[in-house]
C-alpha cells in the first residue's frame, strides 16, 4: 500500500469508530469504548517505554497526576478545560523530565524496581496529603470537560474524546518510531555501545521518550478523571503498569498495533466480567501465561505471520 | 518531654517490636535474593507462595484440628516443592531473561491470588494461636507468640546457614551466584541447582507463611504485603546478596518499628521507598551487592 492510501484507510477506520456509537445506541459499549480509548493511549505510551527497554511502573503514578492535576487545576484554579487538560499533562512531563535526569541512567529491573517505589510514594502523597488531594476517598465532584463554552456531559462524547486521543496518540507513536529519531530510539535497546559510537548521546533520547510517553499517560489520566468525575488515589497504583504490560505483551510488543489489540482484548474483559471479578483476574493471569510461554511475540506477531504466508501462497 | 525510664522503655519495645518483624522480613528476602541471585528472576509471586503455606495451615491446622508444629512444617515442605515445580513448569524459559521473567512472575502472582479468592473467598479468616499470654521482662511486656515465632525463625535461619555454608548443595548455590559459567566448569548442574534455589526460597516463604498465619489474618491478597518487605530488604542490601539480605532486613525493621511508633505506619511505609529510591540511585547494587 501506498502511504496516501494507508492514510485514508486509517482515517476512514477512525471516521467509522466515531460514528459506531450512535449506530449501536448502546451506552455499556460506548462506555467500554472509552475506556478502550483511554487503555490503548497508556498502552502506546507503556509502549514507548519498552521499545527504550525500561519498564516503568511509575505510570500508574503519571496516569494519577493527570487525573487529580486537571481536576484540580478546574476546581481550585477555576481554569478552563483545554488548559487544565493540557496543563495536567505538561506538568507530568515535567516531572518526569525532572525524575528522568537520574531515573533513566538505572537500567534492566533496578529501573523497574526504582519506578516501582516512586510510584508508590506518590499514590502514598495522595493519600496523606488530605488537604489537597482529598486522602483515601479522593476528589469528587470533578468538572465536566467543555470545548469553547459547549460542555460534554453525554457518554458519546466522551467516547470522542477517547478516540480522537488514542488516534493521535497511535499516529504519533507510528510516526516516531519510522522516522529517523524513531530508529535511533529503537537502537539504544538492541545496541547502544554501536549507537554511541555515532556520536549519539544515548540519555538525551531515553529522557525524551520517557518525557514524551509520560505526556501520553497524563493526557490519558486528565480524560479519565473528567470521565469518571471521582479521582481516588487506589486507581493509580501497581495495578496500572501491570495491566498495560499485559496488554502490551498479549497483543505485541514490536507493533504500536500491538498495544491497539491487547487493549481490545483485555479492557473488556473487566466490563462484561464485573459480577465475577475473580474469574476475570484467573483468566487474565492464565491468558499471560500462556502468551509468555507459547506466542512470546504477542497477537499482532502471530496475525502477521498468517497473513505474510497466506500472500507467500497466493504469490 | 519523656522521663528517662519511659524512654528506655520506648526504645525496647521498639526494639522488640523491629527484630520481630526483621526475622519474617529476613525469612521472605532470602528466598528471594537466592531466586534472584541464581536465575536472575524477580519472583513477584514470592508473596503467593507464602499466601499457600497460611491457607495450607488454616486448612490443616484450623479446619482438621491437626498439630500446628507438624503442620508448620508440612507447609514450608510443601510450598517449597510447590515453588520447585513452578520454576520447571513456566519459569525454565525465562532464567537469565530479566523482564520477561519478571513479567511471568507477575502473571504467576495474579493466578495463585485469584485462585485463592475463588477457594476461600474475600473474608479474613483466622486459626486459632498455638501460644498465647505476655512475658514481663522488667517493665517490658512481650507477646509470647511474637517471641515464640522469632525463635523458630531464627532457629529456621541458622539452619539455612549451615546449609548453605557445609553442605556441596549450599556451595554450588553460592558458586552460581558468584559465577554461574565458572561454576559450571566446576561440575555444577544449573538444571539442579535451579529447582533448588526455587524450592529452597518456597520452604522459607513457606515456612514465614505458615508461622505469621495465627499471628495476622489469612486472605487472598496477604502475600502482597510480605513480598513488598521483601522487595525493600533485598534491594536495601543488594538483590542476590544473602548477607545483604539479612543486613536488610533488620535495617528495615528497626527503621519501621522507629517511624510507626513516633509518627504512623503510613509515614514509616514512605520512608522505606524513599529508602529505596535513594539507594537504588547512588548505589543501585544495594549495601551489600557487588
Amino acid at each position: 500500500m501506498k502511504p496516501s492510501q494507508s492514510l485514508i484507510s486509517y482515517l476512514l477506520l477512525i471516521a467509522a469508530l466515531a460514528v459506531l456509537p450512535f449506530l449501536l445506541r448502546n451506552p455499556f459499549l460506548t462506555h467500554i469504548g472509552v475506556m478502550i480509548g483511554l487503555y490503548t493511549t497508556l498502552a502506546l505510551s507503556m509502549n514507548l517505554m519498552l521499545r527504550i527497554g525500561q519498564i516503568s511502573f511509575a505510570h500508574g503514578a503519571f496516569f494519577g497526576l493527570g487525573a487529580y492535576g486537571s481536576a484540580l487545576f478546574m476546581m481550585r484554579l477555576g481554569l478552563p478545560f483545554p488548559v487544565a487538560f493540557v496543563g495536567a499533562a505538561l506538568g507530568v512531563t515535567l516531572l518526569a523530565w525532572l525524575v528522568g535526569q537520574v531515573f533513566l541512567r538505572i537500567r534492566g529491573v533496578y529501573f523497574v524496581l526504582l519506578t516501582f517505589a516512586f510510584g508508590e510514594i506518590i499514590v502514598l502523597v495522595f493519600i496523606e496529603w488530605v488537604s489537597l488531594f482529598g486522602g483515601s476517598n479522593g476528589l469528587s465532584g470533578v468538572p465536566r470537560p467543555s470545548w469553547f463554552g459547549h460542555e460534554i456531559q453525554s457518554r458519546d462524547g466522551f467516547y470522542l474524546m477517547a478516540l480522537a486521543l488514542a488516534a493521535l496518540a497511535f499516529a504519533s507513536v507510528r510516526a516516531l518510531y519510522r522516522s529517523e529519531l524513531g530508529a535511533v530510539i529503537t537502537s539504544l535497546d538492541e545496541n547502544e555501545a554501536l549507537t554511541c559510537s555515532l556520536g549519539i548521546n544515548p540519555r538525551q533520547y531515553r529522557l525524551l521518550t520517557f518525557c514524551f510517553s509520560s505526556f501520553l499517560a497524563g493526557l490519558s489520566g486528565a480524560l479519565y478523571g473528567h470521565y469518571m468525575t471521582v479521582v481516588t488515589p487506589e486507581d493509580y497504583g501497581f495495578w496500572v503498569p501491570v495491566n498495560l504490560v499485559v496488554i502490551n505483551v498479549i497483543g505485541g510488543i514490536a507493533n504500536p498495533i500491538g498495544a491497539v489489540l491487547g487493549a481490545l482484548l483485555i479492557v473488556p474483559l473487566p466490563e462484561f466480567l464485573r459480577d465475577a471479578k475473580q474469574y476475570q483476574i484467573l483468566l487474565y493471569g492464565i491468558l499471560l501465561i500462556v502468551f509468555l510461554l507459547f506466542m512470546p511475540d504477542g497477537l499482532y506477531a502471530t496475525i502477521d505471520r498468517v497473513r505474510r504466508r497466506r500472500k507467500g501462497r497466493a504469490a | 518531654m519523656l522521663e528517662r525510664p519511659e524512654l528506655f522503655e520506648l526504645a525496647i519495645k521498639i526494639v522488640i517490636n523491629g527484630l520481630t518483624s526483621s526475622l519474617v522480613y529476613i525469612l521472605m528476602a532470602l528466598g528471594f535474593t537466592l531466586i534472584f541471585g541464581i536465575m536472575r528472576i524477580v519472583n513477584f509471586a514470592h508473596g503467593e507462595l507464602y499466601m499457600i503455606a497460611a491457607f495450607l495451615v488454616y486448612v490443616l491446622a484450623g479446619s482438621l484440628g491437626w498439630n500446628y508444629y507438624l503442620v508448620v512444617i508440612l507447609a514450608a515442605v510443601t510450598v517449597g516443592l510447590f515453588g520447585a515445580a513452578l520454576e520447571r513448569v513456566l519459569f525454565r524459559p525465562f532464567i537469565g531473561r530479566e523482564l520477561n521473567g519478571m513479567i511471568m512472575a507477575l502473571a504467576v502472582s495474579i493466578t495463585l491470588q485469584a485462585a485463592a479468592f475463588i477457594l476461600f473467598g474475600p473474608e479474613d479468616h483466622s486459626v486459632e494461636r498455638p501460644v498465647s499470654g505476655v512475658i514481663q521482662m522488667g517493665t517490658v511486656m512481650v507477646p509470647r507468640d511474637r517471641l515464640a515465632v522469632g525463635l523458630i525463625a531464627l532457629f529456621i535461619l541458622g539452619l539455612f546457614y549451615l546449609f548453605m555454608r557445609y553442605t556441596k548443595a549450599g556451595l554450588a548455590m553460592r558458586a552460581v551466584v558468584q559465577d554461574e559459567e565458572i561454576a559450571s566448569i566446576h561440575g555444577v548442574r544449573p538444571r539442579i541447582i535451579y529447582p533448588l534455589a526455587f524450592g529452597l526460597g518456597g520452604v522459607l516463604a513457606g515456612f514465614a507463611g505458615a508461622l505469621m498465619a495465627p499471628i495476622y489474618t489469612i486472605y487472598p491478597y496477604m502475600g502482597a504485603q510480605p513480598m513488598l518487605k521483601a522487595f525493600i530488604v533485598v534491594i536495601l542490601g543488594g538483590l542476590g546478596s544473602i548477607p545483604g539480605a539479612v543486613l536488610g532486613g533488620v535495617v528495615l525493621g528497626l527503621a519501621e518499628s522507629v517511624f510507626a511508633t513516633l509518627i504512623n505506619s503510613t509515614v514509616a511505609t514512605m520512608v522505606s521507598f524513599a529508602i529505596v529510591v535513594v539507594i537504588l540511585l547512588i548505589k543501585p547494587t544495594g549495601l551489600l551487592g557487588r
